[in-house]
């Protein structure tokens, strides 16, 4: 017998106009010391998954009749709620996305922690801080037992993670229930935390249900994995079994449109056309029919349902075999390579340094600054993609918003075409400013919600008053027409369309005043991996038609590798490496490149389960007062003590290829420092 | 904390100083004496000259100014020459009735405001909620003096439970005596309080209904009734504390209309009387005490507040 069995669970949500079927006959079973992964693109019912096996459902929410979810044995379904209560947070518990909105910021961790030991296990409140201590030690929280008093805020994102997942083991529950435990986290804590789930597991014995979006993320740490798709599980196997051996077209077109970090970057992405169903009102049928490639008249009249030998179970009438042969489907992208640019850097950006105040007060006493941007140097060429990389906090987007003129530097130039950005004044900084655009992470909160997105797209056209009404709506549809959009498209508002189309409208918005450069700011990462190819692709499309540069900006290392030339890695507000995508990816100088490389969860469950362990510890240190010299050096593997001393200058390692470290992974060319790496290559 | 206060402090005597300045520049503007009011009507303009001169309303603004705030540091809050008293005497007679119906009103509206909306938040769109949300709508929309007049309308004229009239004795001891009289009055704030809280406290309480830490804390097993009192009701409380800090002097304001429809002989009421004799010493006080319960109501709330959010540190 199974630890859970879950049979034909459907989870229906009353809405004013109806009822969604967030759930719909979802059945699988979890072994003793088992992880499944549950894995899906966003609005898929994982989460609603997760919460109708603890029976936690939102307002509205019901299990549909006939739905069965047995722990031991033991029917949850209709338990009464009193004893329900007896079940959550004891026997089954549940580890929550977000961990700077899961704890209650009035109280302190150490209550937070006991409070399920005193409600489960009669604990007196002395015995239940005991058992936080303990526990808070197990999940790597260092010297627990005199931070119980401490409260939420006074703790970083990884170390509040780390006390949610503390509060969900207190019990020792059978079953885990994790969604998405690292959404919220750094590439480099989210190794770190999903190794610590790991060894947990382990340890107590537990079984896991780990739910995610990140395809990376289950290869490494699921044994199993659950594919969904509209509410329904369409594919479930073991892991390795899933990867290699998919029978599910979903799960193919899933895999094969992420970017991955070994890509040939001028093809085009591999992409699952449309958009998930709306699940108010699902298809008959099979539930991908209208995106998949194979579907047939059968597909669209009757449910495949999921079926199969018991290891490997698929909802399918048209199974494929294994996954898709990129090589040959994928047409080269009709983009000219970067060689044919000039010599001349179209843009060039010297020792950029932004500050901002925090904290004082009224008297200017106790008066702290953030170094969000200490001194970064960069150029970019005709036609290039320069790519930015690094967790959040590394100053990656202060960056960006300078280069654009969004935020002033404290100091540095940049350079545009030969003139100089800061010194231009009035029109000629207007016609300057054309030539720099920006597009945003969240294209629905940078989309003015009361403009149709005719007036969005012709605005920077009427404020720089160019051309006439007429001509700026023609403009305006030809540029719908080319990011994929309806001229119908025009009369309608932000919030009509999805996340994807909304990016389309941002790159479109970018787009009208025929700018040189686009900054591009984490330009996918809202989005879901299927629309994240399309938008990719577009992206790559665009800048060849339009002869566009970008600065793309992304924590994402396999985005910023298919679209950029050349990558640069920020830690704490410094450049510490600077090269092609391959300099990157095979030959980083610098230890934080490789910790990064390192950590960044890859489809590819060999390669992933091998990794178990290695990567960045520690934390990202506060800004406000960085290390001294070497700003790594207190996570770096290798520091020594003239790391502590001496700031390490930028040296060559080839063509292009710079980094800063006393002691690199590599060899570097020669020992003189230099500034700036040209698109050319030569150091400057 | 000391520094903090110190820091609160001085900026708050500056804010006071700044309000009397702008009040008595107003005042100055609109009647630059009370001769009028104290010599009548009929005056000749040499006696009203003399009656300046021997006053010293017929020196520079400024110079007026600096007696003012001479006496006022002397606590001598000026003589009412409409009234011919002093106003520091009737502060006195009137405050602590006025101050009375304050207390009590806020008290009561917060004692009833905070639960009522907590609990329209936790049953939200219940029939409980939607009644709870439409008398308020009515009575934040209605006037306290219409409030105060329905009041008597349908307890005292109709159904007769009690007294129509105030008390006459109007002494804090008086007026306690005959405290049954006093429920009217007090009512009449204490409905537009509760009111304009509960609205508040409502969506502060579906915001950390919202919080994925109330997800959390069902997750833990808790039941219900121990999500709310432990996770919800002290986060929910925070955002009123400043709210409640910042509306002291609104339920001031409030009495105004109150005194004046129940004919209470209080501050408000003084207050009414004062404006319409442009009787500038009494109209100087009553800015000056709605402008220090401004600052200190401020004070008290943002106090308040670090003693109970954690995450709030003064410095
Ligand atoms: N409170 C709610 N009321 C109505 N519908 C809801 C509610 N919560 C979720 N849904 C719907 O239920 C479906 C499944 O949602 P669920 O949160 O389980 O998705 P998910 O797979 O976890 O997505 P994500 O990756 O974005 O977290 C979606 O169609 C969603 O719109
Ligand atoms: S059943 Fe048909 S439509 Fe559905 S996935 Fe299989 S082939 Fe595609
Ligand atoms: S300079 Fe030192 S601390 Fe910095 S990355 Fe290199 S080895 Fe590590
Ligand atoms: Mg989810």
């Amino acid at each position: 017998m199974a630890l859970l069995e879950v049979n034909n669970l459907s989870t229906h949500i009353a809405i004013s106009s109806g009822s969604v079927q967030a759930v719909d006959g979802v059945s699988f079973h979890l072994e003793a010391g088992e992880t499944l992964g549950l894995v899906g693109e966003s609005g898929c019912g994982k989460s609603m998954t997760g919460l109708s096996l603890m029976r936690l459902l939102p307002p509205g929410g019901q299990l549909v009749g006939g739905s069965s979810v047995k722990l031991s044995g033991r029917e949850l379904v209709d338990l009464p709620e009193s004893e329900m209560r007896k079940i959550r947070g004891n026997e089954i518990a549940m580890v929550f996305q977000d961990p700077m909105s899961s704890l209650d910021p009035t109280k302190t961790i150490g209550y937070q922690v006991s409070e399920p030991v005193m409600l489960h296990r009669g604990a007196s409140k002395a015995e239940a801080l005991d058992r936080a201590a303990e526990v808070l030690g197990l999940v790597g929280l260092p010297k627990p037992k005199e931070r119980l008093g401490d409260y939420p805020h006074q703790l970083s994102g990884g170390l509040r993670q780390r006390v949610m997942i503390a509060m969900a083991l207190a019990c020792e529950p059978k079953v885990l229930i994790a969604d998405e435990p690292t959404t919220a986290l750094d590439v480099t804590i989210q190794a770190q935390i999903l190794t610590l789930l790991n060894d947990l597991k382990d340890r107590l014995g537990m079984a896991m249900i780990l739910v995610t979006h990140d395809m990376g993320v289950v290869a490494g740490h699921a044994d199993r994995i659950n594919v969904m798709y509209a509410g329904r599980i369409v594919e479930s196997t073991k892991t390795d079994e899933l990867f290699s051996d998919m029978r599910h077209p979903y799960t193919q077109g899933l895999l094969a449109s992420i970017p991955r970090l070994a890509q040939d970057n001028t093809q085009k992405l591999f992409t699952v056309p449309g958009l998930p169903p709306d699940l108010s009102n699902p298809p008959t049928g099979c539930r991908f029919a209208a995106r998949c490639s194979y579907a047939q008249d059968d597909c669209r009249t009757e449910d495949p349902g999921l079926k199969g030998p018991k290891e490997h179970t698929f909802a399918c009438f048209h199974p494929v075999d294994g996954p898709l042969d990129l090589t040959s489907s994928t047409t080269v992208a009709d983009r000219s390579a970067p060689a044919a640019k000039e010599k001349r850097p179209l843009l060039e950006v010297t020792d950029l340094v932004k500050e901002f105040p925090v904290g004082g007060n009224l008297f200017g006493r106790n008066k702290a600054v953030v170094h969000a941007v200490s001194g970064v140097s960069l150029s970019l060429g005709y036609g290039e993609t320069f790519g930015l990389v690094g967790e959040s906090g590394c100053g990656k987007t202060t960056l960006g918003r300078m280069i654009v003129g969004l935020e002033k530097p404290n100091a540095g130039q940049v350079t545009l075409d030969g003139a100089q950005v800061g010194s231009l004044r009035g029109k000629a900084l207007r016609r300057h400013r054309r030539d720099l655009q920006m597009m945003f992470q969240d294209p629905h909160a940078s989309l003015d919600p009361r403009m149709r997105v005719g007036s969005i797209l012709r605005e920077p056209l009427q404020i720089q008053g160019i051309g006439t009404a007429q001509e700026q709506l023609s403009l305006v549809t030809d540029l719908l027409g080319e990011v994929g959009l309806p001229k119908s498209a025009l009369e309608r508002f932000p919030h009509e369309f999805s996340g994807g189309q909304r990016q389309r409208i941002g790159l479109a918005r970018a787009l009208t005043l025929h700018p040189k450069v686009i900054v591009a700011d984490e330009p996918v990462s809202a989005l879901d991996v299927s629309i994240r190819a399309q938008v990719l692709n577009l992206m790559k499309r665009l800048q060849a038609s339009h002869d566009l540069s970008y600065v793309v900006i992304s924590h994402d290392l396999a985005v910023v590798k298919y679209l950029a030339d050349r990558i640069g890695v920020m830690y704490l507000g410094k450049m510490v490496e600077v090269g092609s995508g391959e300099d990157i990816y095979q030959r980083a100088a610098h230890p934080y490149t490789a910790g990064l490389l390192e950590a960044i969860p890859v489809p590819e469950p060999e390669l992933e389960r091998e990794k178990r362990g290695g990567g960045i510890k520690g934390e990202l240190p506060s800004p406000v007062a960085p290390p001294s010299g070497c700003r790594f050096r207190t996570r770096c593997p290798l520091a020594q003590e003239r790391c502590a001393e001496e700031e390490p200058a930028m040296r060559l390692f080839g063509d292009g290829h710079v980094a800063a470290c006393h002691f690199p992974l590599q060899t570097p060319v020669s020992d003189t420092p230099v500034t700036v790496a040209t698109p050319a290559g030569e150091a400057v | 904390m000391a520094g903090y206060l110190i820091r609160r402090l001085t900026t708050a005597i500056l804010v006071v100083f700044g309000i009397i300045l702008v009040t008595f520049l107003m005042l100055h503007i609109i009647a630059p004496s009370p001769a009028i009011t104290v010599l009548g009507p009929k005056a000749q303009p040499a006696a009203i000259k003399a009656w300046n001169h021997a006053n010293g309303f017929d020196k520079p603004w400024w110079d007026q100014f600096a007696t003012y705030l001479g006496h006022l540091f002397q606590g001598n809050l000026g003589y009412s020459y409409h009234l011919n008293q002093s106003v520091s005497a009737l502060l006195t007679e009137k405050a602590p009735l006025s101050g009375l119906l304050t207390i009590a009103s806020l008290v009561l509206s917060i004692l009833v405001a905070l639960p009522l909306g907590i609990y329209q938040g936790v049953k939200r769109n219940s029939f409980g909620d939607i009644t709870a949300t439409s008398l308020a709508m009515i009575f934040y929309s209605m006037p306290t003096f219409l409030v105060a007049l329905v009041l008597v309308q349908v307890f005292a004229l109709s159904l007769k439970w009690v007294n129509p009239n105030v008390p006459q004795d109007q002494t804090l001891s008086g007026a306690l005596a005959g405290w049954p009289d006093l429920i009217m009055p007090i009512v009449a704030l204490t409905l537009t309080a509760v009111a304009s809280y509960s609205r508040y406290q409502r969506s502060a309480a579906l915001d950390v209904l919202a919080q994925d830490y109330i997800k959390v804390a069902r997750a833990k097993g808790l039941s219900e009734r121990l999500v709310y009192s432990r996770h919800l009701v002290r986060n929910a409380s925070l955002p009123m504390i400043t709210l409640i800090g910042l509306s002291l002097p609104l339920l001031i304001a409030g009495n105004l209309l109150v005194e004046y429809t129940f004919n209470i002989n209080g501050l408000g009421l003084l207050f009414v009387n004062s404006l319409q004799g442009y009787d500038y010493n009494v109209l100087m006080a009553y800015t000056l005490i709605t402008a220090v319960l401004t600052v200190v109501g401020n004070l008290i709330a943002d106090i308040c507040l670090t003693l109970s959010d954690p995450r709030i540190k003064l410095v």
